[in-house]
């Protein structure tokens, strides 16, 4: 190859975009759509427990699994399986299968209003195939749900053995299912902290320098790199929630505490924010090892608030506050979390 | 973990020169395995000169982890399991079942919450008779702080509201009854430990016939065996409270138990009263209930703080449904809803 061939190009703009396009889409998942996020980004949900993360997680999946069209119907689904890794080990199944049957139901319910607006010759039609498409909303429903790929973990090493292994479940799965899996989600990353942190290797043999000491440092390095080999071969999306674990610490007379609490503060005051922002950000005190930290790509705040949001059919809902810290945004979004899922409002 | 060293004999593979290969690397136990990059190590192998062996060694380390890991699963089987095996048990109180959609669901933990004399134990104590009385298994009931009861049940068993359970119920001997409830005393959570590690080899080797299963597991209460080790800056005690929930939570999940815990209130900043066991505890529990009682009056409210399956929680948060305990009546009488 002279260096001719190397000046003229391989693919122009256009060709480059169209690839891009295709292999690291945008996944539009609302109420995650301020910043478009695609393949290859890694998202963090901060927020106390309980806040809908676990929630935003759940629609984020059914918004994957289901399909884009089925049989004349839109479903607006991106069509993709999804991978769950369960940390919390306390996903419920039944939120997820009532959250996607009515997802499905709003969607064919939408299709047959429509339906009632065309002509009388083809509402005949639609009222004669009103039957078979009930039986197909099941068959659509197990579809969906066969792309909901789940695994639990009740410790690091359970988590670190299964990153070790996904790369060959996730070709599996592609082989399946005919598409690949373009979203992970991580519920929650911060899990094991406190076990891992009391942990330390023992050492086997004296003079052991080459073994780490810090054993929460290590997991989490271990993790990253795991979920970065990952991320080459099978470009995802990562999104993995974040509980303040710490949250009612910063009261607490321990030096190391009052310490970071000062460090903390300063920080702030140097990003001139307002006093109760201040209190915000040290509410939700980063506790995970500067190695993930670095690794995510956009973080998002989610917190329960005191006010209500009534909907039409007079239902009370308290109201959720999602905001941006990574890209800080400068705006708040509201949601509410109905029967179909979350919703935003404002 | 196995040290590498020690799988010689299992797995012939791994030998003398594998060893020796990633010890060079820093590597002695399968611990040290899951943590390094095995691509780079096995990268580095190649270029020794018994390579073909060593990869040998590595493909067999890949199915020793493969096996390390909880079983991949979809949508639908899980779907399967909570429809075969996670049923929920009725705690014996029509209101109370309502109000978390049912009853206690199996391979959950329920968490009660509430300040002292809030009726905490009550709820226990009826939720045990009423799961002891449907005799479809047995109850193991870890009482830390003397506050068992066996009269109590026995006066729950015999005026536990007909409306709410089986009528055929009654006719059980009292005494088969509370056989099936077993209560051990626990003071410290290394005793909670040796108990729920036995309890786990029980249920594996399936020592109990399946009538004897234990279906409901309570421990009242759980924060008064955390509270005296999370004191200190180290992580030590949290860690132990974590590595507590997540034993009651595989227990729960693998053997299809309902898990009942309580947790105290103790005086926070201010003069506000918070749960012991706080912040990082909370994202422990499925359902979490806080329990109150207005100040010389004997309604109990409870409210709903967390649901993993309801998923309006939230406006049950916000509604406050209210259960009245009456307490001088001896049975748990369930008298209206009053949304605040």
């Amino acid at each position: 190859m002279g260096p001719q061939s190397w000046i003229v190009g391989d693919e122009s703009a256009k060709e480059v975009l169209d690839r891009v396009f295709m292999e690291r889409p945008f996944l539009l998942l609302p109420p995650l759509h301020r910043v478009p996020l695609r393949v290859g980004n890694v998202v963090e949900l901060v927020g106390p427990s309980p806040s809908a993360k676990t929630q935003i997680l759940i629609q984020a999946a059914i918004s994957c699994i289901l399909p884009k069209e089925w049989n004349g119907v839109q479903y607006g689904g991106l069509d993709h399986p999804v991978m769950f890794i369960d940390l919390d080990c306390r996903f419920d199944i039944l939120r997820l299968s009532e959250m996607l049957k009515h997802r499905i139901m709003e969607a064919t319910g939408s299709m047959k209003k429509r339906g009632g607006e065309l002509k009388n010759a083809e509402k005949s039609i639609s009222d004669r195939t009103r039957k078979p498409d009930i039986a197909f909303d099941e068959k659509l429903f197990i579809f969906c749900i066969n792309r909901f790929l789940y695994v639990r973990c009740s410790n690091s090493f359970e988590f670190l053995a299964t990153l070790k292994l996904l790369h060959h479940r996730l070709w599996k799965e592609k082989e399946t299912h005919g598409n690949s899996v373009h979203l992970l989600m991580i519920d929650s990353i911060g899990a094991f902290h406190w076990v891992d942190r009391a942990s330390t290797f023992l050492p086997l043999r004296d003079n052991d320098r080459c073994r780490k000491s810090l054993f929460l440092q290590g997991v989490s390095e271990a993790v990253v790199q795991e979920i970065k080999k990952l991320l080459r071969v099978h470009p995802m999306l990562i999104i993995a929630t974040k509980s303040t674990i710490l949250g009612d610490r910063y009261s607490s007379t321990s030096s190391e505490v009052k310490w970071n609490f000062m460090k903390h503060n300063f920080q702030d005051t140097s990003d001139t924010r307002n006093v109760t922002r201040n209190k915000l950000q040290l509410l939700h005190r980063e506790y995970m090892p500067s190695v993930w930290q670095s690794f995510v790509t956009h973080r998002i705040l989610v917190q329960p608030s005191d006010d209500h949001f009534a909907t039409s059919n007079h239902q009370n809902h308290s109201l959720h506050v999602l905001e941006w810290l990574l890209p800080s945004l400068s705006f708040l979004d509201k949601f509410i979390v109905t029967d179909s899922g979350v919703s935003v409002v404002s | 973990m196995a040290p590498l060293k020690s799988m010689e004999q299992e797995y012939p593979i791994i030998d003398a020169a594998f060893q020796k290969f990633c010890a060079s690397h820093g590597i002695f136990s399968v611990e040290d395995l899951l943590m390094c990059d095995i691509d780079a190590l096995m990268a580095f192998a190649d270029k020794e000169p018994k390579s073909e062996k060593l990869k040998q060694g590595f493909t067999q380390i890949l199915t020793i982890i493969d096996g390390l890991h909880q079983p991949w699963l979809n949508g639908l089987d899980l779907l399967e399991d909570a429809k075969w095996n996670k049923h929920v048990l009725s705690t014996g109180c029509k209101r109370m079942d309502e109000l978390l959609q049912g009853g206690l669901r199996k391979g959950q933990l329920t968490e009660l919450v509430g300040p002292s004399s809030s009726g905490k134990t009550q709820v226990c104590l009826q939720v045990a008779s009423s799961v002891a009385k449907m005799q479809i298994g047995s109850v193991l009931y870890l009482d830390t702080g003397n506050s068992f009861s066996p009269r109590r049940i026995a006066q729950f068993v015999h005026k536990s509201s007909g409306s709410v359970l089986n009528y055929q119920a009654d006719h059980i001997p009292l005494q088969k009854v509370m056989n099936s409830v077993l209560c051990h005393s626990v003071f410290d959570i290394f005793a909670m430990f040796d108990i729920l590690h036995q309890l786990e080899i029980n249920m594996k080797s399936q020592i109990h016939k399946a009538d004897h299963q234990v279906q409901l597991l309570i421990v009242d209460s759980i924060s008064s065996l955390i509270t005296p080790i999370l004191g200190g800056s180290g992580p030590q005690g949290h860690a132990l409270m974590i590595s507590a929930g997540f034993l009651l939570k595989k227990l729960a999940h693998e053997h299809n138990l309902a898990v009942l815990v309580t947790n105290h209130m103790v005086g926070g900043e201010g003069g506000i009263t918070k749960p012991a066991l706080g912040e990082s505890w909370k994202s422990v529990p499925h359902v979490r209930l806080l329990l109150s009682r207005d100040h010389g009056s004997n309604i109990c409210n409870v409210s709903v703080l967390k649901h993993s399956s309801i998923l309006k929680y939230s406006t049950f948060k916000r509604n406050y449904n209210i259960l009245l305990l009456h307490f001088p009546k001896m049975n748990m009488l369930l008298v209206g809803k009053h949304p605040l």
